[in-house]
């Protein structure tokens, strides 16, 4: 390296900063596409091809995606649903973290060896006896049944997070809080918790990524309750009624993956940080 | 990661400290700690564990999954299974898909990371945000957008290449037997790459840039540190990695559900759209009517294969690190 010229080190850097630029480039291709084609006229969609800039601007695409496909109603359900997932997850590993990582009580590591054992397990198929589940809960096409599935599934991987969180906080400041009078509920929710800022972001925020996206649990849980429908699962409603409107398909994607793409970019440095605190201890 | 801890350790209930109290005054103590850990607990019971035991319990009826199961018929849906050249084709793209995205997709991440970790690069959190919204994003937004893409209307990609002269005609990446599943692991590459990209970086923070410092007065070079640094250092956090890339590819669904559903003639079928499609119907030529009971022997059979393999799996590198180590 030192013994490069300034300029060849400097061409060098150039050249990365270019590859980094293509790369991106290639990388978001899809969403510019989306995003353009969602603007096009129709005949400028069939036309246009891969190119993704619109020969004009039709906005009302937009306007008439959301009248069209109930995307208000849809809009609302996702938020609601996404939110209560990300309480849930944040609440339910939040404190199942802290006591994994620091206390110890019977049966602590069969339950750990347990929880690891489910993450090699397929999944996918056990849909029919939890939907059996909810429905003798009473609680099948409700917004509830969807909130709780979603969230059991994100349980084993924020719990680690959390778990690989709280193990790298100095002990000092719970022994002291203790000496100083502090109880164990105190000491969580005054002190381990407020110190968790990162991790509940990073844990929050691959609730809120999960339940945005998915499609599978929110469909099968509300079948009969079209007006509970999320973005994902209207967005493909949509598809089945207007399959020629591909434009309005388009605007359609742009609607249901801006407002997750936007939440990413705001909480992301979190992200990293987060993940490299779990990765330390 | 913790994760490796708990795996390392086989659980034990004998308390590894000579004189303890009693095991119910030691429950008893440690209340506060049950009721911290109860919400997950009883999730994680009623939502993941009770449907996997639930689920063996179909396996050995015919059952189309409305009302109760009735139709018993001992190990037949495992010996049909067994015999299902589909089920064996979709373990076979399951384990090509595997095998070719996770090692593709492991170094580009690693190498990116790698750049990305230079303090000294310009909008470092720009190009970490770039290559991390595909993962941000859903796959079923992004298996209508693929297709739209792949389609072929005005200047595709298909007709780009044919007048390049790269292929003769237009190709139907997707309809085509002989490339759908190369087009869905090159799209799965894509969506997923931002994941291992973001532990890896996260890996690399945690080695100190002092090791690097005297490497370098040492007389190391770039490659010599890439190779006696990162990569030993890298070590624990790359196992974590490698399994759960593993984990995540064995488990393909909503990918190939959207952009094929496994189809054309079950090219692109893997063992999840195969078990979708036994419990739900909906795949030309595999069920005509759905069979839960079918399903969950594929999907009991599938699980012990992958408890099979994620052992072996844990096994080899914890060998790889010993060796390392010694």
């Amino acid at each position: 390296m030192s013994t490069l010229s300034p300029r060849l080190r400097q061409g060098r850097r150039g050249l990365l900063y270019l590859a980094l630029f293509g790369g991106g480039l290639i990388w978001l291709y899809p969403f510019l596409w989306a995003l353009g084609s969602s603007l096009k006229s129709t005949d400028g969609f069939f036309s246009g091809g891969l190119n993704p800039i619109p020969s004009e601007f039709h906005w009302s695409n937009y306007s008439e995606a959301w009248t069209q496909a109930d995307f208000s109603r849809f809009f609302v359900n996702t938020v609601l649903f996404a939110t209560g997932t990300v309480i849930v997850t944040l609440l339910a590993t939040s404190m199942a973290g802290y006591v994994l990582a620091r206390t110890d009580f019977p049966g602590k590591k069969i339950w750990l060896g347990l929880v690891g054992v489910t993450l090699f397990l397929p999944h996918g198929y056990t849909i029919i006896p939890v939907f059996d589940l909810i429905q003798r809960l009473h609680l099948l096409n409700t917004l509830w049944s969807v909130v709780i599935v979603q969230s059991a599934g994100g349980m084993v991987f924020g719990t680690f997070l959390f778990m690989g969180y709280f193990t790298t906080i100095d002990r000092g400041l719970e022994d002291a809080a203790r000496v100083d009078g502090a109880s164990f509920h105190q000491i969580f929710w005054r002190i381990m918790l407020p110190l968790s800022g990162p991790m509940l972001a990073t844990v929050g925020l691959f609730a809120c990524i999960t339940a945005w996206n998915s499609f599978f649990i929110p469909l099968v849980f509300t079948l009969s309750r079209p007006e509970l429908h999320t973005l994902s699962v209207g967005m493909f409603n949509f598809i089945g009624q207007n399959s020629t409107a591909w434009t309005l398909v388009c605007a359609g994607s742009v609607i249901t993956l801006l407002p997750i793409v936007l939440i990413f970019v705001v909480l992301q440095r979190f992200f990293i940080n987060g993940l490299a605190g779990a990765v330390k201890q | 990661m913790s994760l490796l801890a708990t795996r390392q350790r086989p659980p034990r209930t004998a308390p590894t400290v000579a004189p303890r109290p009693g095991l119910w005054r030691r429950i008893r103590a440690a209340k506060w700690s049950y009721a911290y850990l109860a919400p997950m607990a009883v999730l994680l019971l009623a939502f993941v564990v009770y449907p996997i035991f639930a689920s063996f319990g179909y396996t050995f009826y015919r059952w189309n999954g409305i009302g109760e199961p009735g139709d018993y018929v001992g190990l037949a849906n495992f010996q049909q299974i067994l015999h299902d050249r589909i089920f064996w084709g979709a373990v076979g793209h399951t384990f090509v898909y595997a095998f070719v995205l996770v090692p593709v997709q492991l170094v580009l991440a690693l190498a990116l990371a790698l750049v990305l970790n230079n303090p000294k690069l310009k909008f470092a959190l720009f190009f970490r945000t770039v290559y991390f919204i595909p993962v941000v994003t859903s796959a079923a937004v992004v298996g209508v957008v693929i297709q739209l893409m792949l389609a072929n209307f005005g200047d595709s990609a298909g007709s780009l290449l044919a007048k390049t002269g790269v292929t003769d005609g237009q190709i139907d990446w997707l309809g085509d037997p002989h490339t759908a599943l190369a087009v869905i692991i090159l799209i799965g590459i894509w969506h997923t790459l931002g994941y291992n990209l973001v532990y890896f970086l996260a890996g690399l923070q945690t080695i100190p840039a002092e090791l690097y410092e005297a490497a370098k007065l040492d007389g190391c070079g770039p490659v010599q540190s890439f190779f006696r640094i990162t990569i030993p250092m890298l070590r624990q956090v790359g196992v974590v990695i490698v399994v759960l890339a593993f984990i995540g590819s064995f488990q393909v669904f909503d990918l190939v559900q959207v952009l094929t559903g496994g189809g054309p003639y079950f090219a692109t079928e893997v063992v999840n759209t195969y078990i979708y499609h036994l419990a739900f119907g909906g795949s030309p030529g595999s069920a005509a009517q759905p069979d839960v009971g079918l399903a969950s022997a594929a999907s009991f059979l599938y699980g012990l294969l992958l408890i099979v393999f994620s052992a072996l799996q844990v096994l080899a590198l914890r060998g790889i690190g010993r060796r390392r180590a010694a």
